[in-house]
Parts: structure tokens; C-alpha cells; sequence
């Protein structure tokens, strides 16, 4: 009768990533599931998937469960492409797959949440501008996307959402506002809502910025 | 980094708060302890001085009348000190970089938890806050909360009583507090406290209405059936005393039954959001409905984790009526006559007062073991534990109460006492002129009399009752500090004075 939440991670794991970004992004990633566990509505319903994308494209966790998930190691390659597009594609096989629609007999998902993020832009650009409106199709609550860094191009991401926002460093304080603000966006479904219309997203910290 | 800044209050006292630059972040505010960490100061994210000047300054208006006035009106009345634990009203207002804030005490001890989730805190919830939603869900109460938080049904039977109660004294007082929801009433089921936070959120009349919906799950049907109207539109529905009889109404149901009353099988639309609007709102139908099934819950849906030990989300195994005849009555009238007509919806006096007979009704679990140790007598002659299945056995005292009428004959008020040992008579029992609540002084509340069985007998021991009479007896006296014998049809006058009751004994007897 509790309806699932399933939330989507893609995560750039290239070369550009090693050292302290990745190292930045799990423990930010750990302190969002742990802080996740502790809110009595997300550990009802919040379902989560990692998905990380350097040259390969990998399902590092399939859509799990809060209470019965461990979060696996993350490994970035020395250097290599940014294969975002291939990560969609996943997304999207993964997605139709996995999503449990509502039907005359079954209560569905909640609409998925999918967030992106990345340090560089899509190395194929093709297969990447190819799968945008395939992503559009599948019907996410909302799609965010996070362009890290001075390398990272909005640009790119703005094809794909207006939900998207700049990290100016890929160091630990930034990343750990960035996922706790996730967080955030993850659970607000369950906070007091406004009269007015509903902001689908709580506005993010101060070295999160949205690109406008 | 952080730094202690220090205001005046509008009453013209200091206050101050530590901004530690991470201020803990409430649907609408941004809360900062106080340096002893006594009081927070709560800014309201959304309203600022320099950016719209009239929004911030009905907001000011509305929270002057709240910590002023308002406080007042409730806190210096007679008993006004009772409510300080049950309502955490906000006392104070400050401005400080063109936010409003106000400062609340701090939320007391026992509302934090002590030991929190099973297996060693697995999830790491020591210390954090006691969100009712820990116990509301079957999920949490029967595979994540450890059995030291949980309480027992009793203890649930308690917090509601002190929700509804906090509730009735806000609303006599002509307030709304627009959005009651697991988030704004902080539960010790341990002790069976219970307050009321997040007041600035009051309606208060004649002033603008807040900028609240409500909660899920707390949100009245014609609250979310209306919200697509404009603010203005005089169609649209805003919270109220109204809908704050609906939210009372799914809490007391969620905390005695850890499901939602409107959360069932049946689908109105395949999208989500708005199947979750058509069945909360202007579809919603009582899964427990008499006569509509069409609600019921599905329990090929329902994850076995949720079910086990005790099977909350399965209606047919622990139906409503578990709650005894007065709630059970409150709770049709609350979701079947008053859902889509809040002005029939029982009011919280209404709650009060069901809850206080339904304590009455209320009995120990034979088995030792039985996680929920209490259970309502369902005035059935072979009495059960809903929960564990235990049946009652030997002899079970029911004490039934009559009162005098204007033309001087007894009448039974629909009102019982159920007997177990150590079981108590209070003074609103023995006098229908005598309610309990906060105007009672401390020396009304002791027991008067209590009752135990001993040597193979059940009996009555008067401790305070100088006009106990035994009238099976000619009458006869029963002075303090002596005893009588309780057995089937005895009747016995609690008080001569005016409003004193008679009990007649019914013995149901299971060997």
C-alpha cells in the first residue's frame, strides 16, 4: 500500500573525478542514505539506484530498498571519456524495466526522482542528444542535474533540464551541501504544503547555484 | 565560525541564537538554538522585509497577536499553567536581517529518543526527534522502532487523550492550528506525553490565513479538493477548526492502529499524484466502511514485514471496533458522516471525552508476553486480546454506572468501569458533576478507592469516599480504609452528594 520512491543517481566517474571529488561524493552519498534512514517517510517508501559513467557504464546499485541497501565501492579509471550518453541509455532500459505503473488493480511508483552529476560534459554527444527525449518520455517527478566544477558545461545539461545547478569546487563541503540538499529534495514530499503552488525542489545552499 | 547574536524581543527581554551557519530546516523556517539550547528562534525562510513589505508585515501582525494575546488568553486563564507541556506556544519576536523570528521553547527530554531503533540503533535515530510517523506506520512499529520506544496501548490511549485535549483548548479559544500532522505534535509513547509545536501556523481570525495546505496525510478532503481555486476564490477551502477535526480524527486513528483510515485498494486514476489527491481528497473513502467496500486495503499489497508480529494493515484481523464503542462511534462519524461534510465531524471535546470513558474500558492482557499489554473490554461475555488472541479467564468485574436523574430515579450513562487489579476510582468517577481535566487541582486527581483481588475475591478498598454505601446492604456505611466484597448485582452509591453515582456490578465469569 506504501508506494515506492525510486530515486536515480548517475555519477561521472572519469578520470577527472579521482582523488578527492570521488572521495568528496561518497561520503556525501553516505551521509544522504544515512540521513534518509533517519526520516521516518523516506525509509518507507525511498528506493535507490547508482548508476556511474566513465568510458564504462556501470550499475553499481540496482534500485534498492533504504533499509536494505549497502552502498558499493566506487572506482574512477586514471582518465578516459565521459559516456553520459551510454548512461542513459541504461537509465532508460533500466527505468522501463523497473518502474511499477499504476494499473485499474495495483497502486504505482511515486513519479521517479533522477539526479545527474558531472564534472565534464557528454564525450557522446550523439547517443546522449539521442536519448534526451526518450528520458523526457518516462514521466520523472523531476530530473536535476548537477554540473560540478569549473570544467563541468551546463550547457549540455540544459538540453536535457532546466533543473540545473552549479558546484563551483568538487571539494568535500560542496559536495556534502549538494547531496544533503538532495536529500532534502528527496523528502519534501512529506513536509508542510503551501497553499500556493509547489515548489517541487527546496531551494538549494549557498555554493549550489541554479543556472538560469 | 559560529557566532552568538543577541536581539530584543518585541516584550523587550534578550534573545539570542547561535548561527552556526547550518540552521535545522522546518518546512517553512530555519531554526537556531539558543545558546543554553532552552529556547530555538525559528526564522520564516520565505517572508522578507525588503522584499515584499506587506506579506512580511500581515505575518508580523499574525505572530504579535500569537505570542501576545493569544498566549495569553490560554496561558492566564485558570489552569493556564497545565498547557506549558502541551503546547509549546511560540513567546517571543524578533527581526534581524530583514526575517522574522519567533522563540519557542525547546522540545523537553522525553521527546527525543532514548534508545531508538532495534538491533543497537541499526538506524541511528538515538537522539533525534520523536516524529509521530515512527509510530504511526506498521512498517516502523513492528520492524524498526526497539520494544523500550514503542509503549504500550495504553500509553497510545494517553497521548491521543493529551493531543485531543491540547486540541479542544486551542480551538474553544477560537483558534485553528491549520496543519496537525505527525510532524507537529511530538509522542512519547514510553510515558504517553504528547505536544503540540509549530503554533505559528494558528489561524487566527480576522487576521490573514496562513500559507499552509497542511500535511499528507492530514490534509481534509475539501482542503486538497479546492486547491486548485485561487487563494481569493471564496470557493476555495483553507484550513480551519474544521479540517483540524479531520487531521485530529486520522491521528488518533493512526496512533491506535498504525494505518490510515483512508489509505486503502482502491485506484482512481493511474497517475500518482493524482490518484494520491482523488483519494485523500474528494474520492477518499474509510477503508473500514460499513456499507462502500471498495476501499479496503489489499493484503496481496501489503509487504509481510508490515505484518508481523502484529497485523496492523489487515482490517479483518484487527477491525476498528477494537477500539471500544465510543471511539468506534467517533471514528464513522469522523470518516463515514463527517468525511465529506466537516460539519459533522466530531469535534476535540468530542475526543476527549470518548477517550476518558474508553481508559474505563480498558484491561490488562493476561499473557505476560503480549506486546500491546492492554486491550478494550468489547463488552463481549468471553473477552479476548485483539492483538495476541489471549482469551480472559476467571472471574472479570464490570462495574456499570447510573446517576441520578432530575425526578430522583437512576439511569444508566452509558458509561462502564471495567475491574482489574489495582484498578482505581477517581473523583470523576464518583461525581458526574467532576470532569477530568486541566481545571482539576493535584488533589483531585489521586484515587479515591481502588480494587484487587484477594484471597480468591475481587474487593473494593475506600481510601478517601466519606458516603460509600453498600445499597444491596440496607445501605450500609463502608468507611475509609475498609473494604467490601465485589460480586454479581452488588450496588453501591460512590456519593450522597449531588451528582454521585451508583454502581451496579456484573460479573462475567470465564474459567
Amino acid at each position: 500500500m506504501v508506494r515506492r520512491l525510486p530515486v536515480y543517481l548517475l555519477l561521472d566517474t572519469s578520470g577527472s573525478m579521482k582523488g578527492e571529488p570521488i572521495e568528496s561524493v561518497k561520503v556525501g552519498l553516505e551521509a544522504m542514505v544515512s540521513s534518509l534512514r533517519k526520516d521516518p517517510f523516506a525509509l518507507e517508501s525511498v528506493h535507490l539506484s547508482i548508476i556511474t559513467f566513465d568510458r564504462e557504464v556501470k550499475d553499481i546499485l540496482p534500485l534498492t530498498e533504504l533499509e536494505n541497501l549497502t552502498l558499493p565501492d566506487i572506482i574512477t579509471p586514471e582518465s578516459g571519456p565521459t559516456h553520459l550518453g551510454m548512461a542513459l541509455e541504461l537509465l532508460y532500459e533500466r527505468c522501463n524495466k523497473e518502474f511499477i505503473r499504476g494499473s485499474s488493480t495495483q497502486k504505482g511508483d511515486w513519479k521517479p526522482l533522477l539526479f545527474i552529476m558531472t564534472d565534464g560534459k557528454p564525450s557522446d554527444m550523439a547517443k546522449y542528444q539521442e536519448f534526451i527525449p526518450k528520458i523526457q518520455s518516462l514521466g520523472f517527478g523531476s530530473i536535476v542535474a548537477c554540473a560540478a566544477g569549473p570544467k563541468s558545461n551546463s550547457e549540455s545539461l540544459k538540453l536535457l533540464t532546466e533543473n540545473v545547478v552549479h558546484l563551483d569546487t568538487t571539494d568535500s563541503s560542496t559536495f556534502s551541501h549538494f547531496f544533503k540538499w538532495v536529500s532534502a529534495s528527496v523528502s519534501i514530499g512529506n513536509r508542510s504544503q503551501g497553499s500556493g503552488d509547489n515548489n517541487e525542489l527546496p531551494p538549494p545552499p549557498p555554493d549550489v547555484h541554479p543556472v538560469i | 565560525m559560529a557566532k552568538t547574536i543577541t536581539l530584543v524581543g518585541i516584550s523587550g527581554n534578550t534573545i539570542e541564537f547561535v548561527d552556526n551557519g547550518d540552521p535545522m530546516q522546518g518546512g517553512m523556517k530555519d531554526v537556531y538554538f539558543s545558546p543554553d539550547k532552552s529556547y530555538v528562534v525559528a526564522f520564516f525562510r520565505d517572508y522578507d522585509f525588503n522584499k515584499n513589505r506587506q506579506e512580511y508585515n500581515n505575518l508580523k501582525d499574525r505572530m504579535l497577536e500569537i505570542v501576545t494575546t493569544k498566549k495569553d488568553g490560554v496561558f492566564k486563564q485558570e489552569g493556564g499553567a497545565y498547557w506549558t507541556d502541551l503546547l509549546c506556544w511560540p513567546y517571543d519576536l524578533v527581526e534581524h536581517n530583514g526575517k522574522l523570528g519567533i522563540a519557542v521553547p525547546a522540545y523537553q527530554k522525553h521527546f527525543f529518543f532514548s534508545v531508538g531503533s532495534k538491533n543497537n540503533d541499526f538506524l541511528g535515530i538515538k537522539g533525534k526527534e520523536k516524529n509521530g510517523k515512527w509510530f504511526a506506520s506498521p512498517f516502523h512499529f513492528n520492524k524498526n522502532l526497539d520494544a523500550h520506544e514503542k509503549g504500550d496501548w495504553y500509553k497510545y490511549i494517553i497521548v491521543c487523550l493529551h493531543i485531543a485535549r491540547a486540541t479542544r483548548r486551542l480551538h474553544s479559544a477560537g483558534l485553528a492550528h491549520s496543519d496537525l500532522s505527525y510532524n507537529n505534535v511530538l509522542v512519547d509513547p514510553t510515558s504517553g506525553k504528547a505536544a503540540v509545536i509549530d503554533l505559528d501556523g494558528l489561524v487566527v481570525p480576522g487576521k490573514f490565513p496562513p500559507d499552509v495546505m497542511g500535511t499528507p496525510d492530514f490534509i481534509a478532503p475539501e482542503v486538497l479538493a479546492t486547491k486548485h481555486l485561487a487563494k481569493t476564490d471564496s470557493n476555495r477551502k483553507h484550513p480551519s477548526i474544521q479540517t483540524d477535526r479531520h487531521a485530529l480524527a486520522v491521528m488518533i486513528y493512526m496512533y491506535l492502529l498504525h494505518r490510515h483510515p483512508l489509505r486503502g485498494g482502491k485506484i482512481h486514476d493511474l497517475d500518482p499524484v493524482k490518484d494520491e489527491e482523488l483519494s485523500m481528497g474528494s474520492k477518499s473513502v474509510f477503508i473500514e466502511h460499513s456499507t462502500d467496500k471498495s476501499n479496503r486495503p489489499k493484503m496481496a499489497d501489503v509487504k509481510p514485514s508490515h505484518l508481523t508480529p502484529t497485523p496492523w494493515p489487515d482490517v479483518s484481523k484487527l477491525p476498528y471496533s477494537l477500539c471500544g464503542p465510543y471511539l468506534q462511534g467517533l471514528f464513522n462519524q469522523a470518516f463515514i458522516d463527517g468525511l465529506h461534510n466537516p460539519a459533522l465531524r466530531p469535534s476535540a471535546g468530542d475526543w476527549e471525552h470518548a477517550l476518558v470513558k474508553t481508559i474505563d474500558l480498558i484491561q490488562p492482557c493476561q499473557n505476560k508476553s503480549c506486546e500491546l499489554k492492554w486491550y478494550v473490554f468489547d463488552n463481549n461475555t468471553k473477552p479476548k486480546c485483539p492483538f495476541c488472541g489471549t482469551s480472559y479467564k476467571g472471574q472479570l468485574p464490570v462495574l456499570n454506572f447510573y446517576v441520578k436523574t432530575p425526578a430522583g430515579k437512576f439511569s444508566y450513562e452509558n458509561h462502564r468501569l471495567m475491574v482489574y487489579s489495582g484498578q482505581n476510582i477517581y473523583q470523576w468517577h464518583v461525581n458526574k458533576n467532576i470532569l477530568p481535566n486541566e481545571r482539576l487541582a493535584p488533589e483531585t486527581k489521586k484515587p479515591v478507592a481502588d480494587f484487587h483481588f484477594h484471597n480468591n475475591k475481587w474487593i473494593l478498598i475506600n481510601r478517601k469516599l466519606n458516603s460509600l454505601l453498600d445499597v444491596s446492604d440496607s445501605n450500609k456505611e463502608i468507611p475509609i480504609g475498609s473494604s467490601i466484597e465485589i460480586t454479581d448485582g452488588k450496588q453501591i452509591l460512590l456519593s450522597k452528594e449531588d451528582g454521585g453515582r451508583l454502581i451496579i456490578v456484573q460479573l462475567v465469569n470465564n474459567q
